[in-house]
């Protein structure tokens, strides 16, 4: 009887430190929704790399006494230190910056003007955000993630709406990772098929002395005139300053390959294990993820109107297809620009001239984002 | 944290979207400017259209004078293609010999030991 009476207890006791015991419906749903990423991520192709590990830390996240939301220290707290505490925004800055060619930025400095113009979304989903009830802050946060930039929003999203960290994380990521997608309709929506065909004239070629000093002093100006955006910025330049100074590969390849893979990794993890139940099954995260699109849809649009003024000021020589590019996934922006060129007018080769409006997009949220952090602070 | 400087989305949207301008406008002027003081650029060449056409005419004018020149085309035997012609030339030149193919013969040397090492070669393949 006393060995019953001892397996039972064991057995009630084994149960009730399961995942079984405190597993919720909630719980269910959200590692539906990882598989379904997962799916996504490694069937259909949506950006592997980015959603395959935000789906793997969303069905993380959901196994009940796991400790990872506890206070004592284990891998899954690290990574989230990582994130909560900025460390990991800007170390992925360093290995875009190592892997960005600012050249096709400096042969067409006017390239600036649609990454510039691609923020608007950034803007009509603030204001979309405050009608629909967020404050301010939380308006701002939600805001950038039109701006297509996740490390960016992970920034802003810690200084301004921390409780909301989460859902914006996982709504830039998501619909970074979903770009061929979502612009493409707006893309044709917006331009007819002659301003499609335009074929854009060759870059000039540009000097090294013009590369390595565009880093430094981009930095000396943004990081004077807009302090809290200082570590992201400072840190892209640096790594465009290790690859094009020509004397630091090894740096630049630590930078572009090993260090930014192992950042990847920790971030998208760490943003799926955000997906939390408790934390994402929530009315406001389904209107984040609505804001999202909108911002996104919006600073797509903003691009492409933007691309279609100077096509017509240059006299049919821009394709107002690369203004799409302003939003700054890079490169999947400049990619999208290529493919639905390449489909109007086979042969119409804009990735490089993409890629301009796409370094731009970049440089345009972050200093959004510290625009806002100055006025919002 | 301070309270922010305002609340209405409008105002915010404004300034925040002329401050972008502003920065972004500034950074292609700064492009401007370090392109303008580069030390090492290529001193722009003045293209002129018609200055392009009288050295296209020019540089023709080069090429067909020495393509008249140079000798006749190779003395080929009949019953061997073009193709083969092209081929021989090619391997020539890859070679890194310079110089004209002047004529092309078939010999029927059958001692030769192209001639013997093929049929082993087709052999040892099956």
């Amino acid at each position: 009887m006393e060995f019953f009476d001892a397996f039972a207890v064991s057995l009630q006791s084994v149960w009730n430190d399961s995942g079984f015991s405190a597993f919720t419906p909630g719980n269910g749903i959200m590692i539906i929704v990882g598989l379904l990423l997962l799916y996504m991520a490694f069937v259909k192709e949506f950006e592997p790399l980015l959603l395959g590990p935000i789906a793997f830390g969303c069905i993380l996240a959901n196994f009940p006494n796991t400790g990872f939301f506890g206070e004592e220290m284990n891998i899954m707290q690290a990574i989230r230190f990582g994130i909560n505490y900025e460390i990991f925004p800007p170390l992925i800055f360093l290995g875009i910056g190592a892997m960005t060619d600012f050249g096709p930025l400096l042969a067409r400095p006017s390239t600036l003007l649609l990454g510039a113009a691609a923020q608007i979304g950034v803007f009509v989903a603030l204001a979309g955000a405050m009608i629909v009830g967020f404050d301010i802050k939380e308006a701002a946060a939600i805001g950038i993630i039109g701006g297509a930039d996740g490390p960016t929003s992970i920034y802003l999203a810690i200084k301004l709406a921390p409780h909301l960290l989460g859902a914006i994380a996982v709504a830039a990521y998501t619909y970074m990772s979903l770009v061929p997608m979502i612009q493409p309709p707006i893309m044709k929506a917006l331009t007819s098929q002659k301003e499609r065909e335009v074929v854009m004239q060759e870059l000039r070629t540009v000097t090294k002395f013009e590369r390595v000093v565009f880093p430094i002093v981009v930095t000396i100006f943004i990081s004077l005139l807009l302090p809290p955006i200082a570590a992201l910025l400072g840190m892209l330049m640096l790594g465009n300053l290790f690859r094009e100074s020509g004397v630091t590969d090894r740096l630049s390849d630590t930078a572009q390959n090993s260090l930014c893979n192992i950042v990847t990794i920790f971030l998208a993890t760490g943003t799926g294990m955000m997906m939390n139940a408790d934390d994402f099954l929530k009315a406001d995260t389904l209107l984040i993820i609505c804001l999202g699109l909108v911002a996104f849809m919006g600073g797509t649009a903003g691009g492409v109107i933007f691309g279609k003024i100077m096509c017509r000021m240059s006299n049919w020589t821009v394709n107002p297809l690369i203004g799409s590019a302003g939003v700054s996934a890079v490169p999947m922006a400049a990619r999208v620009s290529q493919i639905v060129g390449m489909k109007s007018k086979p042969g119409n080769y804009l990735l490089m001239h993409a890629m301009g409006p796409n370094v731009a997009g970049v440089i345009g949220t972050a200093v959004a984002a510290g625009t806002m952090l100055a006025m919002l602070k | 944290m301070s309270q922010p400087v305002t609340t209405n989305p409008l105002i915010i949207m404004c300034i925040n979207m002329t401050v972008v301008f502003v920065v972004l406008v500034s950074l292609s002027f700064l492009i401007k400017l370090i392109h303008a003081i580069d030390p090492t650029k290529q001193p722009e060449v003045k293209s002129d259209d018609s200055e392009h056409e009288e050295d296209a005419a020019k540089e023709t004018a080069a090429i067909i004078s020495k393509l008249q020149e140079e000798k006749s085309a190779p003395v080929v035997e009949e019953g061997i293609s073009p193709e083969i012609i092209a081929v021989i030339t090619a391997a020539i030149a890859s070679c890194g010999v310079s110089g004209q193919v002047r004529a092309v013969h078939v010999v029927n040397n059958s001692n030769s030991t192209w001639r013997q090492n093929s049929p082993n070669k087709i052999l040892s393949k099956k």
